[in-house]
């Protein structure tokens, strides 16, 4: 197995993505890895504000100082998808992240069914491993 | 339906009552366990199912209403053997996946007729000028020989799939062809892209059914999207498709986006006016926008991906 170079994190603004992220960070910086925040642009957020995402970007950049993470380490990604698609393509596509982090629940999924649930499909499509991160269980 | 309204067609338009799609029609592109979930979803309240995606109680029925209209529209039209079926239904379907509710969708509409049809051993040709790639559509029927799927839309934007290179599974190859077009392309640029891109394996294709995934969010007034079509693109869009179906009572259009409502209404009429030889044309056609240079790189790659996946041995195709 090769060493971890690229980590991607799935955020949506949801405490658990920012748990997501949290860990992300920490992991990057024990093994010198970069870090690709993304951030899926769905059908309604494109007619939306711009802002949204530029409050996200604000979130993750205030997320690394309290990590202490190398900010040259640290990339935003907006992308054009459902979280789920998106963050599959990371594993795939330019990103080419060697690994997947997400939060336990995201924005719009279900809690106690599979429908929806961007961790489950990941789990299941993903063309490399994926960490599911539980809220408040960051640094453990 | 106001858009229907303003032909004044009178008795040349029969409604047709939608059919409830049951679970062996759904289950030729939907998984067992995604539609168990989704009925028990919405039977306890509904909810959010993904940022875009918002189900309620009634939902479950009215998608599967949805779903069963367009099989309704397929045997009206087989009954008469002429005329041309528009499915006026809501929640649309072609990012719904085979186990996922996606992008305002919760069942695939159009692909469960599509595979109605190919259980009869039809083959069905789905064009999909909605602004944002059908990527449930084209993935429920990547690898299946029966179904050519063809789609313009705009790139990049949601759901972010839908490059040229993407060409149909090993047993399919070739039945999948994207064309992605910039923010700003006109009419005249959609119709290339099919004319120039898309026709050559639609000729091959020989299609005995044309099923049209006809969104309207490529309209110049959409707030969801880009691109600069006008209502009058429409219709020459639709009398251009119209000329792939055999022959008459072989199309039927679906309704998937379009979100002015004003847009909308103007676009469904004009399709349907053309469809039927009326000369109702709210506004001229556009021409002169961007994307020519995508339509040529979309021709190329399309055919680089086609003639690399032929070079590779049976075997080889299938493990990739």
């Amino acid at each position: 197995m090769r060493p971890l170079q690229t980590i991607a994190v799935g955020f949506d603004g949801s405490l658990d993505a920012e748990a997501a992220v949290r860990w992300a960070f920490e992991l990057a910086s024990q093994v010198d890895a970069d870090v690709v925040v993304i951030h899926a642009v769905g059908l309604l957020e494109y007619a939306a504000d711009r802002g949204v995402a530029v409050e996200l970007e604000k979130t993750v950049e205030r997320l690394a100082r309290e990590a202490g993470i190398d900010s040259a380490r640290v990339h935003w990604n907006l992308a054009d998808g459902d979280p789920c698609s998106v963050l599959i393509r990371a594993g795939v596509g330019p990103v080419a992240a060697d690994l997947l982090v997400v939060g336990s629940r995201g924005q719009g999924a279900h809690a106690g069914l599979l429908l929806g649930s961007t961790s489950h499909e990941l789990a299941e499509h993903a063309a490399v491993p994926v960490v599911i991160v539980p809220t408040g269980r960051e640094g453990q | 339906m106001e858009g229907i309204d303003d032909l004044h067609l009178g008795t040349d338009v029969q409604i047709v009552a939608p059919h409830v799609a049951n679970l062996a029609q759904m289950t030729r592109v939907h998984d067992t366990a995604y539609l168990n979930e989704l009925a028990a979803f919405c039977q306890a309240g509904g909810g959010q199912l993904d940022p875009d995606t918002y189900a309620m109680v009634d939902s479950w029925s009215a998608a599967r209403r949805a779903a069963g209209a367009g099989l309704a529209a397929v045997d009206a039209l087989r009954q008469r053997d002429d005329g041309v079926a528009f499915v006026v239904a809501r929640p649309p379907g072609h990012h719904a996946l085979r186990d996922r509710a996606m992008g305002f969708c919760l069942l695939n509409n159009i692909a469960i007729s599509a595979a109605a049809l190919t259980a009869d051993d039809e083959r069905v040709l789905i064009i999909d000028w909605d602004v944002h790639h059908g990527n449930g559509t084209q993935a429920i029927f990547w690898d299946d020989p029966k179904v050519l799927y063809v789609s313009t839309h705009q790139w990049p934007l949601f759901p972010g799939s839908g490059t040229a290179q993407e060409i149909g599974g090993p047993h399919a190859l070739g039945r999948t062809v994207n064309i992605p077009l910039p923010a700003g392309a006109t009419g005249d640029v959609v119709r290339r892209a099919i004319g120039e891109v898309a026709l050559p394996a639609i000729d091959d294709f020989d299609p005995t059914w044309v099923l049209i995934s006809a969104g309207y969010d490529a309209h110049r007034a959409d707030p969801l999207a880009n691109l600069a079509l006008s209502s009058g693109d429409f219709a020459e869009l639709a009398t251009m498709v119209a000329g792939f179906a055999p022959r008459p009572g072989r199309l039927v259009l679906f309704l998937e986006g379009g979100y002015d409502v004003g847009a909308l209404r103007m676009s469904v009429a004009a399709t349907l006016g053309a469809l039927l030889g009326d000369s109702y044309q709210p506004e001229d056609s556009t021409c002169g926008g961007p994307g020519t240079e995508m339509v040529h790189q979309a021709r190329a790659e399309w055919d680089e991906a086609f003639h690399r996946a032929w070079l590779l041995t049976p075997s080889e195709r299938r493990v990739r």
